[in-house]
C-alpha cells in the first residue's frame, strides 16, 4: 500500500480519535499536601451593579489569612493594591495618594466591594485527605459559618456559603505537589463577581512579611467606611 | 597563512572598528529642546501600529511580570491596546472614555476620565511649538545618537515618580518607563512601529 493510500484511510480514523471526548485523568497529586503560600500573576476582573474594575496583577497568600493583591492599569502603573490580614483590610489607591483602612464588615454594601470579604473563604480550599470526596459536603468553615462544599476526586470544585456566596474551582493543576486551581469565581448574593485567573503560581515558596505589609507613607489614611467604589 | 604581525593588526582595527561602532555620542539638550523635539516628531505622524512589551517589576517581588501585545493609535484621539494571554486584555480610549475588557469578557467594563484629561485636549496642546516648559513638572532631555530620552517628573508626591520617553527624531516611540513612588516600574518598548499605515475606526473597536 503507498503512503497515500495508507494515509487515505488511516486520516478518517485519526480525526475521529481526536475529537472524542476524554476525560480528563484525576490529578496526581499528593494526599494532605496544603496550601500555605502562593504567589502568582493573576488576571482579574471585578464587577457590581454600580462599579467594575479589571486587569491584571499579582496575588500573594500566605495561610491562614494574609493575603496582598495588586492590580496594575493597562500601562503597568499600580492601579490598586488589597492588603487583608485577620479581620483588617488595607486598600490603597496610589493614584489618589489614599489608603482605606478598617475591618471587613466596614466595607460599604454598595460599590462591588464586599467580595473582598469573602477572599480569606475563597482561599480555603484544600483537597480532601487520603479519601478523595465526590460529591457535596455540608460542614462548619473555618470562618465560622455554615458551607456546602463540592468534591471531585478529592479537589473542592465549588462552595456556597450559608449567606449564598458562590466560589467556583476550575482549571486545577499541580504545583510543588499542591492542586491549585487556575481559575477562581467568587460570586455573591448581590450579584458581585470577582474572577481571578492565575498564571505560572508558585506555591509554599518562602514570603517574607514585607509582602503583606501596606507602606502607607506619604498617603492620606481614612476609614474604609470612605470608600465610594473600586 | 597570517603572521603574528599580521593577525595583531587585524585585531587592532576589529577592536578599533568595535570601538567607533558602539561610541555613544550622548548629550545633554535642554528640556524644551528635548520636548519640542518629541512634540515636532510626532506632528508628522497621522496613526501607527506597534508589538509592544510591557514588563512590570513590583518593589516587593523578585519576579517580573511580562506581557506580550500590540497597539494602535489615530490621530486625534482613538488609541487601543490589546495585551495577549495569560493576560489577555483589551483597552480602547476614545478621547476621555476609556472601555476596557479583560479576559473573554463581552461586556467592557467602561470609565469616563475628566474631559480635560481626553486624548484631543492633549492633542491641542501639541499644535503649537513649545517654547518654555509646562508648569508643575521637572523635565530631564538627552540626545544619544539619533535617539532622544526625555525624563519627565511631576512636582508634588504623587504616584508617578517619573516617565521617561525614548524616541527618535521622525517620532517613532522606541520606549517607555514608569518609575512610581513605590519602587515598582513598568516598561513598554514597542517593537514593529508602522507610522500612517492608514487606520480607520474601524480598527478601533472592542469587539
Amino acid at each position: 500500500m503507498s503512503l497515500y493510500r495508507l494515509l487515505k484511510n488511516l486520516l478518517p480514523l485519526l480525526l475521529l480519535t481526536a475529537c472524542a471526548t476524554v476525560p480528563a485523568p484525576p490529578l496526581d497529586y499528593r494526599p494532605g499536601a496544603v496550601l500555605d503560600t502562593l504567589s502568582s500573576a493573576v488576571s482579574l476582573s471585578i464587577r457590581a451593579a454600580d462599579s467594575s474594575m479589571s486587569g491584571s496583577g499579582y496575588l500573594l497568600f500566605r495561610r491562614p489569612d494574609q493575603i496582598h493583591l495588586v492590580v496594575l492599569s493597562p500601562f503597568g502603573t499600580t492601579m490598586m493594591e488589597a492588603f487583608a490580614l485577620g479581620d483588617r483590610i488595607t486598600l490603597v489607591y496610589p493614584a489618589r495618594s489614599t489608603a482605606y483602612v478598617g475591618n471587613f464588615d466596614e466595607l460599604p454594601e454598595r460599590g462591588g466591594l464586599q467580595g473582598w470579604r469573602l477572599m480569606r473563604w475563597v482561599m480555603d480550599a484544600d483537597a480532601s485527605g487520603e479519601n478523595p470526596l465526590n460529591g457535596p459536603v455540608q460542614r462548619m468553615s473555618k470562618l465560622g459559618f455554615s458551607e456546602k462544599v463540592t468534591f471531585e476526586n478529592g479537589l473542592v470544585i465549588a462552595k456556597e456559603s450559608s449567606a449564598g456566596d458562590q466560589v467556583y474551582y476550575r482549571n486545577y493543576s499541580v504545583v510543588n505537589g499542591v492542586p491549585v486551581a487556575a481559575e477562581l469565581d467568587l460570586r455573591n448574593d448581590r450579584g458581585d463577581r470577582i474572577r481571578i485567573l492565575l498564571d505560572e503560581p508558585e506555591v509554599n515558596t518562602p514570603l517574607e512579611d514585607a509582602v503583606f505589609t501596606p507602606n502607607l507613607d506619604g498617603l492620606t489614611v481614612v476609614p474604609l467606611s470612605a470608600i465610594q467604589g473600586l | 597563512m597570517i603572521s603574528i604581525k599580521q593577525a595583531r593588526m587585524f585585531f587592532l582595527l576589529l577592536l578599533a572598528l568595535l570601538l567607533t561602532s558602539s561610541t555613544c555620542y550622548a548629550r545633554t539638550i535642554s528640556p524644551v529642546e528635548g520636548l519640542e523635539a518629541l512634540r515636532r516628531g510626532f506632528t508628522g505622524i497621522s496613526d501607527f501600529t506597534a508589538d509592544i512589551t510591557q514588563e512590570k517589576k513590583l518593589s516587593l517581588m523578585k519576579r517580573t511580570m511580562v506581557m506580550s501585545g500590540s497597539l494602535r493609535f489615530k490621530k486625534p484621539d482613538l488609541f487601543f491596546m490589546e495585551i495577549k494571554p495569560p493576560f489577555n486584555s483589551r483597552m480602547l480610549l476614545r478621547d476621555n472614555i476609556i472601555e476596557q475588557a479583560a479576559g473573554n469578557d463581552k461586556a467592557p467594563v467602561r470609565i469616563a476620565l475628566p474631559p480635560e484629561q481626553g486624548l484631543k485636549q492633549w492633542f491641542l496642546k501639541l499644535a503649537s511649538p513649545i517654547t518654555s516648559l509646562p508648569e508643575g513638572v521637572a523635565v530631564q532631555a538627552d540626545l544619544t545618537n539619533t535617539v532622544y530620552t526625555v525624563t519627565i517628573a511631576p512636582a508634588g508626591k504623587g504616584q508617578v515618580k517619573d516617565i521617561a520617553i525614548v524616541f527618535l527624531g521622525d517620532g517613532t516611540i522606541r520606549r517607555l518607563v514608569i518609575n512610581e513612588r513605590n519602587g515598582d516600574r513598568a516598561t513598554m518598548t514597542l517593537k514593529k512601529v508602522r507610522r500612517n499605515v492608514g487606520l480607520t475606526e474601524k480598527n478601533f473597536r472592542l469587539e
